[in-house]
């Protein structure tokens, strides 16, 4: 066994012994460059791999295959629900991001009861003051309930399409938890803005909450921080809204779209 | 170096394979490695029931695969580019779009700033926690227990969370009580029927939710609130039923000339 250091694969004789142009040879030069380091050669044929998935073909569904496409044609705008219910979700994670700067979760400022709050006031400012504020605030209201109504509807596409029989109860039981966090993630965005209705709703809350027996006042402290609403409740409402439910939402999303990757889409019979 | 009648650690005598040299990096599989029929046969309990699981698992995919029939055909489908992702992006960009016009031209309010001193005379959700919101609303028909001099068996509130647990329980259930391959609202009547009534009773719920709004007596609207969707069941199950007989017809023709019985 030699000891001498023997490279089969000495890149730069290589180069030399081509005929290259300036630009290709700077262009293999920085390329060999890189990839003794980082070994790129490996990420590029991921890209490689990835341009040939992108121009699959999708293979010929059952639906197609037994010509079924004029009986349930008019089914298939709706399969597109799941994705309107993201496509709406992300649209009020930009806005909402955005929002953050300006919103304040504080009730401070009120002097005798009915005062404008700190937090009221940051809506009303967002709304009058900043530029293109009532815009975002508007945008970031609407695709909200885009997203309840389309996640809605999505749920009764996937019921009478009979689309959550068997392997798929699992989806289908993620979807209720689902739909159940959207609600929550509404509830809590209307309980931010401090106004009378977002109060009294969540004055409602709260009594619902301790008129559950056993957890009911453990859950009271837990969401509203406390059996009388005030700063604690809006801070917990504030956090559930912008940190607790975006986490645990879109994880789940992700999940309840693997899934469905996984598992393929229900196909009528 | 070692010399060309050693046998490699696994056995082999590839020379392509042989390495130059030196000890192996990896131990070496001895007796004690258990290879994998000796590693099943060691296991016990769940550990065993897991393989004996899986390998009937695997021979199922095996037969399947053996049995299948499916035929690619020339032209697939569409491709995802350009056709599939064209046919998104006008679906995201309308979708969007729309969102952006409609919040342009009906901006969001903010009422009055919260005042604990005074409850308002009407609370709402938004529309979409109205069916809950009616849920709430249900104390009329809370059970009264005469013997206890008109005492109520539960509290309101307490009634409104049961409601709530009932329709979040139905729900979940759906997929356990309703199996089989049907997938079409005719093949099943029943079933679109409970949807349908589901369907309806989140609406009259809601209803019910700003009856103030309604010009009708408590009594009627919490009447009309249970019967409306018993309504729109019934009439779902006649019309599937009777669409049915034709419908499966002219489905089972169309199966029977792709896939003729054997
Ligand atoms: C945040 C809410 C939700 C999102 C973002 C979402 C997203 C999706 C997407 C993108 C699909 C692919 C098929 C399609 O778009 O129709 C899907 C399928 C499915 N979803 Fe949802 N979904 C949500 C809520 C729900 C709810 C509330 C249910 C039912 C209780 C549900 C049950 C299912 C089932 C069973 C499938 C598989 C259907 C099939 O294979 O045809 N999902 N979901």
């Amino acid at each position: 066994m030699s000891l001498k250091k023997q490279d089969d694969m000495d890149h730069n004789a290589w180069l030399k012994n081509q005929d290259l142009t300036a630009i290709e040879t700077a262009f293999l030069t920085t390329l060999i460059w890189l990839d003794k380091r980082l070994r790129i050669v490996d990420y590029l044929e991921l890209l490689e791999t990835m341009y040939y998935r992108a121009n699959l073909q999708m293979p010929k569904s059952h639906t197609e295959q037994y010509d079924l496409d004029n009986k349930f044609w008019y089914w298939y705008p709706l399969y597109s629900l799941g994705s309107l219910s993201i496509i709406a979700y992300l649209v009020a994670a930009v806005s909402g991001a955005l929002l953050g700067f300006y919103y304040s979760p504080s009730t401070a400022g009120a002097v005798a009861q009915g005062d404008p709050t700190a937090a009221y006031d940051s809506v009303v400012m967002i709304m009058t003051d900043v530029q293109f504020g009532y815009m975002l605030r508007s945008i970031h209201s609407w695709s909200a309930q885009f997203m309840v109504a389309a996640v809605f509807l999505h749920m009764l596409r996937v019921y009478f399409t009979g689309s959550y029989k068997e392997p798929r109860e699992v989806n289908w039981i993620l979807g209720v938890v689902l739909i159940s966090l959207t609600l929550l993630f509404g509830f809590s965005g209307y309980v931010l803005p401090w106004k009378q209705l977002s109060f009294w709703a969540a004055q409602i809350g709260v009594e619902m909450a301790l008129a559950t027996p056993i957890v009911g006042e453990w859950a009271a402290q837990l969401l509203f921080g406390g059996f009388t609403l005030g700063q604690a409740t809006l801070v917990r409402m504030y956090i559930l809204h912008v940190f607790v439910l975006p986490f645990v939402v879109t994880g789940l999303i992700a999940l309840h779209v693997g899934i469905v990757w996984v598992q393929g889409i229900a196909e009528p019979h | 170096m070692t010399d060309d009648t050693t046998p490699m650690t696994d056995g082999g005598t590839d020379e392509e394979a042989r390495t130059d040299g030196g000890p192996p990096a990896t131990v070496p599989p001895d007796d004690e490695t258990p290879t994998w029929t000796e590693r099943k046969e060691h296991s016990s309990g769940l550990a065993q029931l897991t393989y004996q699981y899986f390998e009937r698992s695997r021979r199922e995919d095996e037969d399947l695969r053996a049995e299948s029939t499916y035929v690619e055909r020339d032209v697939l489908g569409f491709p995802t580019w350009p056709h599939e992702t064209i046919r998104n992006l006008a679906i995201t960009s309308f979708f969007v779009g729309i969102i952006v016009l409609i919040a342009a031209l009906m901006p969001a309010h903010y009422g009055e700033p919260a005042n604990p001193g005074s409850t308002p005379g009407i609370i709402l959700p938004d529309w979409y926690l109205y069916w809950s919101f009616g849920l709430l609303k249900l104390n009329p028909i809370n059970p009264s227990l005469e013997v206890l001099g008109g005492n109520i068996a539960i509290s309101n509130e307490f009634l409104g969370i049961t409601a709530h647990g009932i329709v979040f329980g139905a729900i979940t259930l759906v997929p356990f009580l309703n199996k089989g391959g049907a997938r079409r609202p005719v093949e099943q009547p029943f079933w679109a029927a409970v949807g349908v009534t589901g369907v309806v009773l989140s609406i009259t719920l809601a209803a019910l939710a700003i009856q103030n709004f309604f010009p009708i007596s408590l009594d009627l609207l919490l009447t009309l609130t249970f019967m409306l969707p018993l309504v729109g069941g019934i009439i779902t199950y006649a019309v599937l039923k009777t669409m049915r007989e034709g419908y499966m017809y002219d489905l089972n023709r169309r199966y029977y000339m792709l896939r003729p019985p054997k």
